[in-house]
């Protein structure tokens, strides 16, 4: 059985921020008294995270994704509750804790812009006290892996928005970090970069044993990458298991794509539970809960149709269900 | 049982030395680091590594005309006549040209990193984050500064027509080291109140207004709430007065030990706003 790396329990982080009514009054009542309200950002969260486990963490903005990786990196101090982070309380800042985490956060970058990467790893090495062949053996390995020899002499600022990311991450596993929290690390990438950034992220968790908590909007990320999933929602933790599982359950609808070789004005089919999402003479297309789609399926064959594709049920809807009946249907 | 008290206290002793030693020998390495990633980024545009050469200068003999022609009719400021006044001026220009050169750019730019939430990527790298932001953007383009204002030095003390012995030159080193720590601990202790408080751009203001007084008037001009203010809550007026009174003779145990008791006191009140300012930080939301 693997060691636990992260632990919290009860764990709480609220905000305080002021509130002012609207208009110059509000503003010069404020001088006089400020009204604060609370906002609790994460509450009472339990968790414990395995080393070597690839865990996903995802919920809706402002759901306080990222103020639990604040909270676990030491960035910020959390209001209440326990917490434990490779045998450290990590807001206690200690480089020997510091020395065994990276974090990547997809909005802000640790590269020095007019810079070139190779130029920037001197410093990161000096930081970490990487010993020079230690540096030497992990920056080969990792510029192979990320297929980056071309880029490393380059300004940072001339790379694209992927090629930077790679290189955020190179800078942050450079000196084998035990845990990387990476907090939407693929935003804004297009498809081919979001897919080769999954491919190494996943290579690193399976051959180094590095553990990741990784935040993000694309499920398709959490789905890929992660063997368990943390959902929450208005800073509460609504569902912790299995990612398999998660999607199986709100993986309700299946969509159904029928394409005619000649014009169908209407189809006299029993649809029952399906819905027609889309209506043209060649092509129809159904949404269909999944049970009932075997039966729709035999239904649109009378009509002996010139193609036929099943599709599972678009990944950002999924995301919608799951945050919106999460808490009711999760409990 | 004493004995081996005795020796477990003897060992931790050792093993802090050896993690300070280490410590000291890491930051170095991260200095040089740093200087080298300055040095490169400001290499890349020509003009930003050539202009502050120029400009840093013609401010300063701006600055130097503004002295001339405020002391020109004036013989005596606080018992201090035109020698010790060009010493003062000299002293005062060579401690912030160390400020300009050593860490002013980095330490400005913290209010900037903690409402950005830039701070974070600091916080999160096992080196001391106020270190990093100290020596990050060290500025070359103001080294000329320091060189201009050592020869104003010499001129004070031609002027003065003192005579310069070894224990002179060493008292007043240390006395300019000394009031760069105490100009480095202001500079932080102003800029740490960011990290409580979002805006704080009057706090800086009253900074410069200080500087600005004090570059201009030595402390031994100051008397009653003005000296208190100038002494002890902005120190700005020892800044440049203790060197120079170290080096024409002036000093005296009490003032020595007052001017330490400064500096150990913004010493200790730098720690501890830093240290409970970071358990304050609240990053901005990204």
């Amino acid at each position: 059985m693997n060691d636990i790396v992260i632990h919290t329990e009860n764990l709480v982080k609220t905000y305080r921020r002021y509130k002012k009514a609207e208009g110059l009054w509000g503003s010069i009542a404020s001088l006089w008294k400020r009204n604060y309200e609370e906002k609790t950002a994460v509450n009472r969260m339990d968790l414990s995270v395995r080393e070597g486990e690839f865990i996903g963490l995802i919920g809706p903005n402002g759901a306080g994704k990222t103020t639990l990786i604040k909270m676990l990196t030491g960035i910020i101090a959390p209001t209440d509750g326990k917490i434990d982070v490779l045998g450290y309380y990590p807001n206690d800042l200690q480089n020997e804790f510091k020395k065994q985490y990276a974090v990547v956060m997809g909005q802000k970058s640790q590269l020095f812009f007019e810079l070139t990467v190779n130029d920037t790893l001197r410093l990161f090495k000096e930081i970490y006290e990487i010993s020079e062949q230690e540096f030497q053996r992990n920056k080969h390995y990792f510029v192979k892996l990320f297929g980056v020899e071309e880029l490393m002499d380059v300004q940072v600022r001339t790379l694209s928005l992927g090629e930077r990311m790679k290189m955020e991450l190179i800078v942050a596993l450079l000196h084998n970090p035990r845990i990387l929290f990476l907090d939407e690390p693929t935003i804004g990438l297009d498809a081919v970069a979001a897919k080769q950034i999954r491919a190494f992220l996943k290579e690193i968790n399976e051959k180094n044993g590095t553990t990741i908590l990784l935040t993000s909007h694309y499920m398709e990320d959490i789905q890929v990458l992660c063997q368990r999933t943390v959902v929450v929602n208005h800073g509460v933790k609504i569902y912790d298991g299995s990612t398999e599982e998660l999607f199986d359950r709100y993986q309700k609808n299946k969509r159904i794509i029928a394409s005619f070789g000649k014009p169908m004005r209407k189809l006299l089919l029993e649809t029952k539970d399906a819905r027609l999402a889309e209506d043209t003479p060649y092509k129809k297309v159904y949404e269909v809960p999944r049970e009932s789609a075997r039966w729709l399926l035999a239904e649109l064959m009378k009509y002996e149709p010139g193609d036929i594709v099943v599709e599972e049920e678009e990944i950002g809807v999924i995301a919608e269900r799951i945050y919106q009946e999460g808490s009711e249907y999760l409990g | 049982m004493k004995k081996n008290d005795k020796r477990s206290g003897k060992k931790a002793k050792t093993d802090i030395n050896v993690n300070r030693k280490r410590t000291i020998k890491k930051n170095m390495c991260v200095l040089r680091e740093l200087f080298y990633l300055r040095m490169h980024g400001l290499m890349v545009f020509r003009l930003d590594f050539l202009a502050p050469f120029f400009v840093d200068g013609s401010l300063f003999v701006i600055q130097l005309l503004a002295f001339g022609a405020v002391y020109s009719h004036v013989d005596v400021i606080g018992g201090w006549g035109r020698g010790e006044m060009i010493l003062y001026i000299g002293t005062f220009s060579l401690l912030n040209a160390v400020n300009m050169t050593v860490y002013f750019f980095g330490v400005n730019s913290i209010p900037y990193k903690v409402r950005s939430g830039e701070l974070d990527l600091y916080l999160s790298k096992p080196v001391s984050p106020l270190f990093r932001l100290t020596f990050e953007n060290i500025s070359p383009g103001s080294v000329p500064l320091i060189l201009m204002s050592l020869c104003i030095v010499a001129y004070g003390i031609c002027t003065l027509r003192m005579p310069l012995t070894l224990p002179v030159v060493i008292s007043y080193g240390f006395w300019v080291l000394v009031m760069t720590v105490l100009y480095y601990e202001l500079e932080v202790v102003i800029r740490s109140v960011s990290l409580y408080v979002v805006s704080m751009a009057r706090l800086e203001q009253i900074e410069e207004a200080g500087l600005e007084l004090c570059m201009k008037l030595p402390g031994i001009a100051f008397y009653g709430v003005y000296k208190v203010i100038f002494y002890l809550i902005l120190p700005y007026g020892i800044m440049a007065t203790l060197p120079v009174q170290s080096m024409i003779g002036e000093m005296n145990l009490q003032t020595a030990a007052y001017g330490i008791g400064v500096v150990a006191l913004f010493t200790a009140v730098t720690a501890a706003l830093w240290t409970q300012g970071l358990k304050h930080y609240n990053s901005a939301s990204s």
